[in-house]
């Protein structure tokens, strides 16, 4: 199905959370390891920036239906992230710009040189590479939104849970959007179902891995996906993935989990 | 440049801005009016240029993200919200041009050909090489070349207003709207360039090959020369490319030449 992008510009809201009663965290406060696993991804839809840098060096924005999806998403994934910072400023975590900054620049030369990376591929390989990004887009929202559900669901909180929802329906527009696009450049070219396989499963990581570090990945990987449920939920997101024109087989996702000893 | 002096006053509330961003200007665009009454060609001609250049906003974008001005937190959240608002006013001027009916599409000619201009056109690799070497005192530049571009754009808003009254409405919202882009800029330049003489010196560079607006590079050369001559060729708008050049002037370090420079390259 098409993405109906006036539709979805339109429609493009700052998540809000002023109508929910966020005291009830006073009298019933998260948990430790809940507060850990949401500054995670708090920090993720801070950087969704550094994501979408990624995506300008490639000739994808140049088509007006993308760059006007990629405006209004970085906006509406700042705003998970100051949503998400409300929820943590009630248990006393502040989440700051400067913090932020912090984590930034510690990613020294590997995130310096990513841009000149990516130009040098995307000028080689073109519109081809254009679909592995989409590919790339839909794992990871896919992905962020079987976490957040997950997150819902686990905790019990009805404020939190509500919030997570309304964060995790906005995700869903993204997926149709990165999915729609992939869908449609995948299925036109034998090159870019190859080298999209070949960059998945060989480079793709949970959404964060590389910013942060690898003991808050598992951390948040064992909190939400150890189990049987978390397994199943997980096996959902690849086979959506799987689906996508070339990429039938793959379990990245399910290969992240073993690869840090997550149990089934 | 009253909007700078209140925001040295008062630090600039990213988490505010963000929280009322301004989206969709079609409630405000009389569509039945301007389709009765048409826009004057140099109206619609300025509406043009606008437009695409407002539409350039991701270009912008990257150039700024490919350096380290995407590490600064605070500079990315105002970048995440001034994006939306700009593609919302590029929005509003498509949906004038097509109630008076106009020719929507992006504007196409040779562009101007000389060395400074090919290095406005570098993509994003030179950037990014450049910008790493620079490190995070280039984010002082690109909040003084943010900032100078603003002041631009915004005064070609108030002479569209006057060139159009049945514009006046959408105007003074799309001014207003630039006013707080530019209480941001200012504010970041000024810190910024207050804390480091490498800032002012790598800022002073960024003025000097800079063509304006920011993404001028990209337009027709005819379309640019029609914009520097309806804009600031009358004395009116000569007097705006002043104050733009004495704004300039004022920040730390950056002195009369660098105003000047920018007041040579806007005034025809």
């Amino acid at each position: 199905m098409a993405f109906d992008i006036d539709r979805y510009t339109t429609n493009s809201a700052a998540v809000a959370w002023a109508d929910l009663d966020f005291d009830v965290f006073d009298e019933h406060p998260l948990p430790e390891s809940t507060l850990r696993t949401l500054r995670y991804m708090c920090d993720i839809e801070y950087h969704t920036t550094c994501y979408l840098r990624d995506l300008l060096t490639t000739p994808s924005h140049n088509e007006p239906e993308v760059g006007a999806f990629m405006t209004m998403w970085n906006r509406e994934e700042f705003w998970h992230g100051e949503a998400l910072a409300a929820v943590l400023a009630k248990h006393g975590v502040t989440v700051d710009y400067d913090v932020l900054k912090a984590t930034r620049l510690k990613l020294g030369w590997k995130d310096r040189l990513d841009p000149v990376k990516q130009s040098i591929m995307g000028g080689l390989v073109g519109n081809d590479f254009v679909a592995v990004h989409m590919a790339w887009g839909a794992a990871n929202e896919w992905s962020a939104n079987a976490a957040y559900l997950r997150m819902a669901e686990l905790e019990g909180n009805p404020v939190l849970a509500e919030l997570l929802k309304r964060i995790a329906k906005q995700e869903t527009r993204h997926v149709a959007f990165y999915a729609s696009q992939a869908r449609d450049r995948l299925k036109d070219s034998k090159k870019a179902q190859k080298l999209a396989r070949f960059a998945l499963s060989r480079f793709w990581g949970p959404v964060g891995s590389g910013v942060q570090d690898e003991a808050e990945v598992t951390h948040v990987m064992n909190h939400l996906f150890a189990g049987p449920e978390g397994r199943k939920l997980v096996r959902d997101v690849d086979s959506h993935i799987a689906k996508l024109p070339g990429l039938a087989g793959l379990t990245i996702v399910e290969d992240s989990l073993e690869k840090r000893g997550i149990a089934a | 440049m009253t909007n700078r002096a209140s925001a040295t006053t008062e630090s600039f509330d990213v988490r505010e801005y963000a929280r009322t961003a301004q989206g969709s200007h079609r409630g405000e665009i009389d569509v039945e009016t301007l389709a009765r009454t048409g826009l004057p060609c140099d109206a619609v001609r300025l509406i043009r240029v606008l437009r695409d250049l407002e539409r350039g906003t991701l270009d912008r974008m990257r150039n700024l993200l490919v350096t380290a001005t995407h590490k600064d937190a605070r500079v990315t959240a105002f970048l995440a919200t001034w994006a939306f608002e700009k593609y919302w006013i590029a929005d509003a001027l498509d949906a004038v041009l097509d109630a008076v009916g106009a020719d929507t599409s992006p504007l196409t000619g040779p562009p101007r050909r000389t060395a400074a201009e090919r290095a406005e056109r570098r993509g994003p690799i030179r950037r990014a090489l450049a910008g790493n070497i620079a490190g995070a005192d280039i984010v002082a530049g690109h909040m003084t070349t943010g900032l100078v571009d603003e002041l631009i754009t915004q005064a070609a808003y108030r002479r569209l207003g006057d060139a159009a009254a049945v514009l006046s409405s959408l105007v003074s919202t799309l001014v207003a709207v630039k006013d707080r882009h530019i209480a941001f800029l200012a504010e970041e330049a000024e810190h910024k360039l207050a804390a480091s003489a490498r800032a002012v010196r790598l800022a002073r560079k960024e003025i000097a090959r800079a063509a304006w607006p920011i993404g001028a590079a990209s337009i027709p050369a005819a379309d640019r020369s029609f914009f520097e001559a309806y804009v600031f060729g009358q004395p009116g708008g000569r007097a705006a490319a002043a104050r733009i050049g004495e704004g300039l002037a004022a920040l730390p370090g950056m002195g009369a030449a660098s105003g000047a420079t920018v007041v040579a390259r806007l005034v025809p």
